[in-house]
Order: C-alpha cells, then structure tokens, then sequence
C-alpha cells in the first residue's frame, strides 16, 4: 500500500510532467493564434473583414474534398523536409541543402519512373522511392564528411551545394532522355521527354505512382466521380507514418541518443564514448534521405514529371516547419498542417474577402516569430526556477573564485560599450 | 614615500564564498610587488576591484593618496591603471594598432587616424622596447608578442600601474626572460608594476617586494631580498588544521593503470605533459596536487582517450590504452568524472535519467536491438537517485535545473554504476558546498574500499591531502615527486606546487 503522501507525490509529479509536456504544443499554437491576430488589424487596414477572410481560408483550405487535396498535397513534401530540417538540427546538422537534396531525389525518382517502364508496381513504387532517399542522402554526405572530417560549416556547404543542384536540374531536364541503341551516358541521364520541344520529362509509368483514394475504390468494385480523390495518395500516408518514424527514432533508440547527444554539446558527447564523427555522418545520410523522399513523394504522388521550377522553395519552408513544429517530429506534423493549409486557403480567401493573398506570408512569418520568442517563456514551477538562479549565482563565485575570463569578458563589453 | 595605490580594508564575497576578508596592501611608485598565492586565494578577484570590473563590498582604495570610487574599467584607466589579464582581451583578426586604440576617441572623430596611431605606437615600443609591428593582424602573432599588444595597450593609455594576472602561465623560457627584461626596463621608468603568480622562482627573481594572499587573506608582505623560497611556501600551503576522512588501511592490489613517459600537447599546441610517469594500484588513491594549469586536465584527457598522446604509453590492467577511442576504454572500466561537469561531464539539455544513462544507453539491459529499454532505465534511475541522494524532483527534469551539488552527484552515481576498475576524478569537488563535498569524499573512500584504483587530480590541497594515500605533485606538465600520504611534508609539497625541487635531497621522487 502506498501512504498518502506518496500517492500525492505521484499525482504531483505526473501533473508537472504533463505542464511541462502541454507547454511543448502551447508554444506552437499560441504564436500561430497570436498570428492570426495582428495580422487581422492588416485586413481591417485594408477595409475587409478579418473574420470572413478566416473563414474563406478555413474553407478554402478544409472546405471541400478538393480544398483538402490541395492542403495535404502542399503538406506532403514539407513534412519531409520539416523532418529532414528537424533531425539534422536535433544533432547539431544544420542542413540548409534540404532544396538541394529535394532535387536529387526528384530527378532520381523520376529517372526510374521513365526509365524502368516495364516493371511491376509493387517493385517500381519502392525501388523509385529508394532511389529517391539514397540520392538526397548521398548529396547530404557531401557536406557531412566535410563537416565531420574538416570542419566545414556545413550551413555554408548545404546552401552551396543548392545552387549547383538547381543548375545540374536545369541541364538535365534539356537534354533528351534516349535509353536503348544510340544512347550515350548523357542522354541515358538526361530527363528531358524527346518527343516535346519543352524542358520537361515524360509522365512517370503509372506502376511508378502512388495509389490514390480513387483507385483503392475502384479495387474495391465501386466508383467515384469525385476526381479531387485521385489527389489523396500514398504519398500522404508515407508522411505521416515517416514523422511517426522519426519521433520514434529520435527519442525512443540509441542512434537518436547519440543524435541528440552530439546536436546538444559533441564534446559531452565524446567524452561518453560517443562517435561524434560517425554519429555526424549517419545524421547527414538520414537527413538527407527525408529531404530526397520529399521529392520523390512529390513526383510519385502528384506530378509524376519533373518541371521547370516544380516545386521550388519546399527544401527551404522545411525550416520554418521544423522551427514552429519545436523540433519535434510529431510538432512538424501540426506545423505542415497550419502551412499547407494558408497556401491551399490563400486564393480563396482572396477572392471572398480581398484580403490579398500576401497576408498569409505575413502570418506565417508571425507564427516564425512568436514561436521562438515563446521558447524563451519559462511556466516552470518557481521551485526548479528558483535552482537555477542559485546555480548560476553559484557558477559566477566559482568562475570569480578561479578565472579571470568570466569578468574579464565583462570588462571587454565595457569598453565596447563606449567606442 | 608616498604610495601610488594602497588599499584598506578590501572585503568581497561571492555567495558562499569570501574572496577577499580584509585586505591591505600598498604598492610604491616604480616597485614590482608580486601577489603569490594559491588558486583560489583571492588574488584575481583582488585585483578586479582595482580595476573597476567588481565593486568591494567595503573597504577604500586610495590612489596617490586620495580615496577614489572605481565602478568600471574605464574609471580605473583614467586614474592609469592597466591591467593585462590571464586571457588576453585581443580581436584577432584586427591589426596590433586597431586592437590598441579600440575603445579610444580617435583625433579625427568621426574618422580613424590609424596612420598617426600606427606611429605613436612605433615610438611607445621604441621607448620600452617592446619591439611591435603596428600593422600586422593580431591572430598572426605568437602568444608571448600578443601579451606584448596587451601591454602596449596599457601603456598607450598612459598608465602608471600595470597589473599583469599570471603573465607567465602562457609563455614559453625565452619569452619569460624578454618580458622579466622588459618589467625592469618599465622601472627603471618609473612605473609600477603587480606580477600576480604562483611560480616561487620567478616571484624571487623579479620582484621587489611579495606580499601572500591565503584563503582571501593578506598573510603577509616582505621584501624579495629578507626571504626565501621555503618561507614562502610555508606561508601560501600553510594550514592549521584540514578535514580528516576516515578510511580504513591501504590494501593496494595489483597495477591498475600504469603510464610511461607519456607526453602530450595543450589545445594551444605548447607541450602540456613532459614526460609523465606513476602507476596506480586497486584499491589506492593516488592524488595529484598542484596549481590549475599545470597539465592536470591535459592528463586526465589522455587517460580517458580524449586527448592524443604524442610519445609514451598508457596501459590499464596491462593493455595498451595509449591510442583506443574513448568507448574501448570506457569499456575496459575505466570511469572518469571530468574537471568540468557543464561543458563536459553532462549534457545540460537532457533530464537527469538520460545523463544517468549516458555511458551504458548503448549496453543490455538499457538497449535491445538499438531501441532503448524505458522500463529498465525507469528502474535503473530510480535506484539510483535514491541510492545517491539526487535531489531532484523526478526523473525527467533538465539536470541543467539541479544545484551544482546533485549534478555532480549525477555523474558519480553514472561513473560508479559502471563499476569502474579505474576511476579518474578531476576536480571533483570544485565549486560543491560542504555537504556534498563530503558525500563524494565518502563514495570515493567506498569504492577504494570495493578495489577501485583512483587517480585524484585536484587543485585543492586539502583534498588531496586528506584522501590520498600517496600524493604526487605536478608542476608545468612534469610530475616534481610522488610521496606516501604518512610521509608528505607540507613544506616539500608547497615547494614542488611551485616549481622549486631544491629540497632534502634524500627525498628523491620515488617511482611506484
């Protein structure tokens, strides 16, 4: 039997586990609410009326089966790029080449999708999506080795390493994609579809695209006149199980540890017998394969063909999503949602209200804002607040006590001050 | 004659500590006055209040002869005191003549006049012989030419007491002796000069008169030329009484950890370990004394594999350990609660059952198939927190919010359930009130007592003192003498602690 006092004790500790944890979700939704506030005395300034203009977005965003296809479809690849965004920051990657590997994994997919026109579904829709992972991991090694090995700050590297993609994309899609006699290495690679005068690829095989809602209806003996549902595939059900992966990977095994171990301080880390150099290396691989998937859910699910400029700006919108989402898979999720749904929404808001489609750029950038202001708030009870002042008063007589460094980097700002 | 800085009755007290309990002192018109003492006697605080980076809590400091209020730094340059402090406040990539007029109102407000600067400074280091090229990017310069800068900043700002806080700790021989030569020439001009240290021989050759602090107190001040080395060290260690720990008689067992002539570098590249040599036995402690900064870090980084070693050889339980990673030495139970628990000894984000788990997440029973095990860990933690006294409200807190005590509690209870044949302790008591002090003090005692060989490296005399059973004594990366706990004289101790091996000769540094 436990006394009473234990059983407070219990009630206590999983009350202040479960403040602690509902503040990870109260941030997020606070600063997307907060959001949508100030950016309300915009519309009014611009002689709408905020709550139409909401409602026209909710509807446009939710409405309709429609309204909802386009939400999940502009969901799926920031999801991916959240997550790969999310993973590399987590272990202290900061991978601003998420566009870049997009890109690769795009071209790769699709390279399959055209090429390998003979095989069966049910090899050539994870063999495409394989390709896909493996070319935006490769590409994310580039600047993980470098790191790991160098020292090269890999911010740097990523967002190089993006503008060449974008150049190799905009080659190969010009020139012509010719495999059998008469094929040589370039035209074999190339993407282009011969037979059009336009950079653009040919359409994927269908055994290279994801299974739509229509579909698995007419599997099943009925039909459908609803064409919105051909746009809820697959591809939509990846995302989300591969977020669930992710949080699972992250907190619930070792390689995550050793993630979140190296992102929070490598030198601790190494001290506990961690690999730093590998640990980096493997948080490359894995967050480039999310950032190559989100190409290939791109291509597989809903273009199926690559396209001048076919989705531009999703690599980089994955670090807004990982930042809202609070670096946590299951939180890029929610963020995905609140982004894909103001793009999905924005046209009809605009049309209904006159609001102008820019505001929900301003809302975004809001949520951004607020969100990393909110992790600045502390609810902690006074309690744990109250040990931590005491600490550091403790760490400053220490540091007064045995170096000089602490003071002296007061005294260095002191100076600066008066410049 | 009339004194250039005196100070009266300086009191400063950190919470939980008194750093500074009364002090006088008075430094005369082109003197050199060394302030020696140990780490922690209060001699840098000191000095910061007379520079205005903190404010005594009572006590006046007159300067020529009239009491003045210093708050900042710039009000302590204006009256001319300089002070160069151990970490040098340079921006590397500015030239010597930017980094020297930072902060100064330029002649040609709102413009830089570096030309007429650049040879202003010229003539300054003509005058002093401090020989500098005032064009030349500040991270392009060795150490002991960057000290240089910062004593030309001083002078450029026409100071008349020069405050110099361990000058010597980062300098190699040769530039010992330029800078000794350059202190002269500076009073033969008349300048005043405080040489903070804790080296005895240098103090005794370059000073005109040393005044020791000791656990914040002034004990005394002397002219160089009416005392001698031994006095001096009697008089920085001297102790009336320390704290006793009761431990049950040495068994030592068979060598632990052995070490062979191992040398290694510091992170500025300079040689931080000359040749180190001692073994360690199961169930001895062997505590390592001397002052911060004379290879102790260095060494217990190259033991636990997180240093590289550049000559010699480290054996644990007869392996060869001199080149494994980390993990393989870990793994052969050697545990090691590092100097700093922030930076290295936990990973502040993570509760306090994750830094629980930090060395073994990756071992069964807390990892199967590379999924962690939460229920294993749950219980593990809180054993753990129970057996150890981790005060702590569960399991899951950020052990950033524990105090200093129970995160250092925290590493011990990883380090111990590791069931270590070799445990390196470094500091493992810095900045922790009595009451955990004492209960690390006891675990060590305990786990000496179940076999363990501990190597304790600590810059607290005491520690060492009353835990070890033999105390070796390093100074600038060599080990000076090792001495059965029952046969150390404090008198040796203090003398090796500052670099000094003139002693009994009988007393030759025995080797096991």
């Amino acid at each position: 039997m436990l006394s009473t006092q234990e059983v407070t004790n219990r009630w206590q500790i999983v009350y202040r586990r479960f403040l602690e944890r509902s503040f990870n979700i109260l941030i997020p939704l606070g600063a997307i609410l907060a959001a949508f506030l100030i950016s309300s005395t915009l519309i009014i300034a611009r002689g709408a009326n905020p709550l139409t203009a909401y409602a026209a977005l909710f509807a446009g965003a939710f409405g309709s089966t429609n309204a909802l296809a386009n939400t999940i479809t502009r969901m799926v690849p920031i999801i991916m790029t959240g997550l790969a965004v999310t993973y590399g920051y987590r272990s202290g990657f900061f991978n601003i080449g998420a566009e870049g590997q997009l890109f690769m994994g795009a071209m790769a997919t699709t390279w399959m999708g055209i090429t390998l026109v003979g095989w069966p579904a049910w090899l050539l829709i994870p063999a495409s999506l394989l390709a896909g992972a493996l070319a935006g991991s490769l590409w994310a090694l580039i600047p993980g080795y470098l790191k790991a090995r160098r020292g090269f700050n890999e911010v740097l590297t990523t967002l190089l390493l993006n503008y060449i993609t974008i150049q190799l994309f905009e080659f190969l899609i010009r020139v012509d994609h010719v495999v059998g006699p008469g094929a040589t290495f370039l035209s074999w690679i190339g993407l282009k579809d011969p037979s059009q005068p336009f950079p653009k690829s040919a359409y994927i095989a269908e055994a290279a695209r994801m299974p739509s809602l229509t579909s698995v209806i007419t599997w099943l003996g009925g039909t459908t006149e609803d064409p919105a549902l051909q746009r809820f595939t697959l591809a939509a059900v990846i995302a989300v199980l591969a977020a669930v992966v992710m949080y699972i990977l992250l907190f619930k095994t070792t390689t995550g540890y050793r993630a979140r171990a190296v992102g929070v301080n490598p030198r601790a880390a190494q001290y506990m017998g961690i690999n730093v150099m590998r640990t980096t290396i493997t948080t490359a691989l894995i967050s480039g394969a999310l950032a190559g998937m989100a190409g290939s859910l791109e291509i597989m699910g809903f273009q199926h063909r690559v396209i001048q400029n076919f989705l531009v700006g999703a690599g980089y919108d994955g670090i807004p999503v990982a930042l809202i989402g609070q670096l946590n898979p299951l939180g890029v999720l929610l963020s995905a949602l609140f982004f894909g749904a103001l793009r999905a929404g924005a046209n009809r808001m605009q049309i209904v209200s006159g609001a102008p489609v820019s505001i929900i750029y301003v809302i975004q950038s809001l949520a951004i804002l607020f969100a990393i202001a909110g992790t600045v708030i502390d609810l902690r009870p006074r309690r744990l607040k109250q040990a931590e002042i005491e600490e550091a008063k403790r760490v400053e007589a220490e540091l007064a006590a045995e170096s000089p460094s602490a003071p002296a980097a007061d005294m260095l700002g002191e100076e600066v001050r008066h410049v | 004659m009339e004194s250039l800085l005196r100070l009266e009755k300086i009191c400063k007290s950190f919470p939980g500590v008194v750093a500074n309990d009364h002090v006088d002192l008075e430094i005369l018109p082109g003197e050199i006055h060394a302030l020696l003492g140990e780490n922690g006697a209060g001699k840098t605080t000191l000095m910061n209040c007379v520079y205005g980076v903190y404010r005594p809590d009572s006590g006046t400091i007159y300067w020529k002869g009239q009491p003045v209020e210093i708050h900042q730094a710039r009000d302590a340059i204006a009256l001319g005191i300089g002070m160069v402090h151990q970490h040098f406040m340079l921006v590397p990539p500015l030239t010597v003549a930017e980094n020297i007029i930072l902060g100064l109102p330029s002649p040609r407000e709102p413009l830089l006049d570096l030309k007429s600067a650049s040879q202003q400074i010229r003539e300054l280091a003509e005058r002093y012989g401090l020989p500098i090229e005032p064009d030349v990017p500040v991270w392009q310069l060795p150490v002991g030419v960057q000290q240089r800068v910062e004593i030309l900043k001083a002078l450029y700002r026409q100071a008349e007491l020069l405050i110099l806080d361990e000058p010597t700790a980062v300098l190699t021989p040769g530039e010992v002796e330029e800078l000794f030569k350059v202190l002269r020439a500076f009073k033969e001009k008349g300048l005043s000069i405080i040489f903070i240290s804790h080296k005895l021989e240098e103090v005794m050759s370059i000073s005109d008169r040393i005044t020791v602090m000791r656990a914040g107190k002034v004990v005394d001040t002397l002219p160089a030329s009416r005392t001698n080395p031994h006095e001096l060290a009697r008089m920085m260690v001297g102790r009336e009484v320390f704290l006793q720990i009761e431990k049950p008689p040495c068994t030592p067992g068979e060598v632990v950890l052995e070490l062979e002539n191992v040398r290694a570098r510091s992170d500025r590249d300079l040689p931080a370990l000359k040749g180190v040599s001692f073994q360690v036995r199961a169930g001895e402690i062997l505590g390592i004394a001397g002052v911060d900064g004379n290879g102790q870090t260095e060494l217990a980084e190259v033991i636990a594999g997180l240093r590289r070693v550049t000559d010699g050889r480290i054996r644990v339980l007869g392996r060869d350990i001199t080149h494994c990673t980390p993990k393989e030495i870990i793994d052969m139970g050697v545990a090691f609660v590092p100097p700093d628990r922030q930076h290295m000894g936990l990973l502040m984000d993570f509760t306090v059952s994750e830094n629980l788990i930090g060395k073994s997440f990756d071992r069964p029973p807390f990892s199967k198939y590379g999924f962690l095990q939460k229920q294993a860990i749950e219980n593990f933690c809180a054993g753990a927190i129970y057996r150890c006294d981790i005060r702590t409200p569960h399991a899951h807190v950020p052990v950033k919010l524990l105090s200093g005590g129970n995160q250092q509690k925290v590493v011990l209870a990883r380090e111990l359930s590791l069931q270590p044949r070799l445990l390196i302790a470094a500091q493992p008591t810095r900045g922790l009130d009595v009451g955990a002090t004492e209960y690390i003090h006891r675990q060590m005692v305990e786990a000496r007592s179940a076999g363990t060989a501990i190597l304790l490296i600590s810059t607290e005399l005491d520690e060492v003192l009353s835990l070890s059973d033999r105390i070796a004594v390093m100074y600038e990366g060599e080990i000076m003498g090792i001495v059965p706990a029952e046969e150390a004289d404090l008198q040796q101790i203090g003398l090796w602690m500052a670099g000094s091996r003139a002693h009994q000769a009988a007393e030759t540094p025995q080797t096991v």
